[in-house]
């Protein structure tokens, strides 16, 4: 099994519903953000175009975040989903630079000391911060909690314009293989052959 | 697609996107790492003990601190050894470590015994890796094209020998240090490294011009955008050309302050390039030029 994501732009509406979706199912502090929907525009007005980006972790086969860590907390699973062992980080943030997405996240000191609400926390990030470590890296883990229970990560069951697909990449019935056969899937920056799971439909 | 791509931050908007972790105390790591492993060496070649113990302190200590001051969880350091297999931060985690014991060793034993060439070996080695593993590390990823290129290594191996020069001849000035070969050889050396490095780091932007749109837009932070005061200023001016023309028509013949000066201008210039080359490190927009 290879776990991947087919990300269709064509029905992005850009409404960030997925960001928030994944903020609420990590629990994650202020200015950490596993998803987002990047804005991409281009002309000048009157002839504008717009396009709206969905960007995560690529969870990628040849992960150079997994080849550069020194201690090897961030490993990858055999159905291809890219983790990192808060305990074995030692934040030296060498998978946050080699990254080439910049879909990595260090969490800095202090960071768990002050919710969104203030120095108080609210009892929702009083029960999700604790699974947090200050001091090391963090990312998208297509919300593998979910994943191993069957379901889909948080951003694919919210997305309400079905842009997010969520499927085994290894099966070509599935249905993330057919789009990506039907519709010309693409890697981002796939000429750095980092060969990611997440693909896009224009 | 440099000119249409904005430069972006945190904002959600798509674009090149700068490197930000990694600044001063990663470029003060690599700076310590390089001088110190470049003291090593060139006193190994010159004879000089108390160089050979200052290189290593200036690793241990000052590489070594502020790697501990950068990490996120310094209490768990001794796991950055774990993966040497391929990680250039693991290599160079173990280099500095061998370099340090070989090099301990080589200090403690009576010169011209058989331990103290097995040492001095040992630790002469690891010290060439602790001076060009920082280019390899950079260089790995394809994530920031600036970084990715093979004349990284090179241009480290060049500023650490220009590193361990200039400090051999600080200390010889100093009389800090007696060495085993002529003063002018060393003063020469300087100044043929000073011109070294300036064709080094010439060919290194050069090259950087027929390179993807991220590294020319690189290119453009460090000679005309932000960065460019500080680059010419400190890095180039100060760093190697005041260098080169002080070492050219004054050199040791000027006294010890001369030679600090020329010392002090040229570790300036070395910390500033390597800090600056970490800064203008810009990421590839995730996906290409969106077009009408």
């Amino acid at each position: 099994m290879h776990l991947g994501m087919v990300i269709d732009l064509k029905r992005c509406v850009g409404c960030q519903a997925c960001t928030i979706a994944c903020k609420s199912e990590n629990g994650t502090p202020p200015e950490v953000l596993f998803t987002k929907v990047l804005e991409q525009v281009a002309g000048e007005y009157p002839i504008v175009k717009k396009k709206f980006i969905p960007v995560l972790c690529n969870h990628c086969e040849d992960a150079p975040c997994v080849r550069v860590c020194p201690t090897g907390a961030t490993q990858k699973r055999e159905d291809g989903i890219v983790l990192v062992d808060h305990q074995k980080c030692i934040g030296c943030r060498a998978c946050y630079v080699a990254c080439p997405y910049k879909n990595r996240i260090f969490l800095k000191k202090g960071s768990l000391k002050k919710g969104y609400f203030g120095k108080q926390l609210t009892p929702f990030e009083q029960v999700k911060y604790p699974k947090w470590q200050e001091g090391v890296v963090v990312k998208c883990t297509f919300c593998v909690e979910r994943v191993d229970q069957g379901l889909d990560p948080a951003c694919v069951q919210t997305c309400p314009a079905d842009a997010r697909i969520f499927g085994d990449l290894s099966n070509p019935e599935s249905k993330v293989s057919r789009l990506i056969r039907q519709r010309g899937g693409y890697q981002p920056l796939s000429e750095d052959n980092t060969e990611p799971s997440v693909y896009y439909l224009e | 697609m440099t000119k249409s791509m904005p430069l972006v931050g945190s904002e959600f908007v798509s674009g090149f996107r700068l490197q930000t972790e990694w600044a001063t105390l990663i470029a003060a790591a690599f700076f310590f790492g390089k001088i110190g492993a470049g003291l090593f060496l060139m006193s190994l070649f010159t004879g000089s003990w108390l160089g050979a113990l200052l290189g290593l302190l200036i690793v241990l200590i000052g590489k070594g601190g502020a790697h501990l001051l950068y990490l996120g969880r310094p209490e768990r350091f001794w796991r950055g050894l774990t993966k040497p297999g391929t990680s250039w931060v693991a290599r160079g985690f173990w280099a500095m470590l061998i370099m340090t014991v070989a090099g301990a060793i080589f200090l403690a034993l009576p010169a011209g015994s058989a331990g103290w060439w097995t040492a001095g070996l040992i630790a002469g080695l690891s010290a060439f890796i602790v001076a060009i593993y920082d280019g390899f590390l950079l260089n790995a990823s394809p994530s920031i094209p600036l970084w990715n290129t093979a004349m990284m290594p090179v241009l480290c191996l060049f500023y650490s020998l220009l590193g361990g020069t200039s400090l051999t001849l600080f200390l010889i000035n100093f009389g800090l240090a007696s060495v085993t070969i002529q003063e002018v050889f060393l003063s020469n050396m300087e100044i043929v490294l000073l011109i070294t490095n300036l064709i080094v780091v010439g060919l290194y932007l050069i090259s950087m011009t027929h390179a993807t749109a991220a590294a020319k837009e690189s290119l453009r932070l460090l000679v005309r955008g932000t960065y460019a005061l500080p680059f010419y200023s400190l890095a180039i001016g100060v760093g190697l050309v005041f260098t080169l023309l002080m070492a050219y028509f004054v050199g040791a013949a000027g006294g010890p302050g001369v030679v600090g000066l020329i010392t002090a201008a040229d570790l300036v210039g070395h910390y500033f390039i390597f800090f600056l080359l970490l800064r203008v490190g810009v990421y590839k927009p995730v996906l290409g030029q969106l077009t009408i």
